[in-house]
């Protein structure tokens, strides 16, 4: 055997383990019950293939493909954080901003509520 | 003689790193809590390629391919954290559990429930 054929023969299994396991990240991507596990498996997906990607380079000898690695690493982190910007609420929505007819009332509710909490607070320390 | 040894290091670190991406690939089916299942794609992030770029670092001839795989490395590690830092924050605003359970002092209401009946 070959020196270059050993090569060969590891970058193939490598690669073969990774794409089980990027079907394996895209079962859990579809299935997962909340939105959290969904961007999680779209974000382990993306490192999956970033390895493969640098593993495919060396076995086809290509230097391209390092390049692309690069910008897929780049926009896998900015997909992951455009997918979590849905979900994250700029600010807590306040009753006052739906309906302005109750804007009086909740308010001083509000403010009684927050004096509360801030007495629990310090109760607690 | 050396070539052979070579190999060796590599297959020996590409099968570390595989069995890290395993690892985190099992993480994410088996654990229970959300924040477990957070912090084993972290390991995905950045143990598994760590180990799978040292073993292409072994293995690779040019000095430019191994200053590209560096730099695949040092970007996955600065952005992996803010990634699952994100992660954690929305699993903080969509959990109700997890929202009750890091929001002790009942400060704030959770969104989706009516103002002031926490």
């Amino acid at each position: 055997m070959t020196l270059e054929a050993a090569y060969n023969l590891l970058y193939e299994g490598a690669l073969i383990f990774l794409a089980i396991l990027i079907g394996a990240m895209l079962i859990r991507s579809i299935m997962g019950p909340a939105v959290t596990d969904r961007v999680l498996a779209i974000n382990m997906i993306g490192t999956l293939v970033i390895a493969s990607i640098a593993i495919l380079s060396l076995y086809i000898h290509e230097n391209y493909l390092l390049d692309v690695g690069l910008i897929y690493t780049m926009i896998s982190f900015v997909s992951v954080l455009v997918l979590t910007s849905v979900y994250i609420p700029s600010k807590i929505k306040r009753p006052e901003a739906d309906n302005p007819a109750a804007k009086g009332t909740s308010r001083s509710k509000n403010a009684r509520k927050t004096k509360e909490n801030r007495k629990k607070r310090r109760a607690h320390k | 003689m050396i070539g052979w040894i070579r190999f060796w290091i590599t297959a020996v670190l590409l099968v570390i790193g595989l069995i890290s991406f395993a690892t985190a690939v099992i993480g994410n089916y088996r654990f229970d809590y959300i924040l477990n299942r957070v912090h084993a794609g972290g390991i995905g992030d950045t143990q598994a390629l760590l180990f799978v770029v040292l073993a292409l670092i072994v293995s690779c001839n040019s000095a430019l391919d191994i200053l590209k795989l560096i730099l695949l490395v040092v970007f996955m590690w600065n952005t992996s954290p803010v990634s699952s830092h994100f992660l954690s924050q929305i699993a903080y605003y969509t959990d109700r559990e997890l929202w009750d359970h890091v929001d002790r002092f009942k400060v704030r209401s959770h969104p989706e429930t009516e103002h002031g009946q926490n």
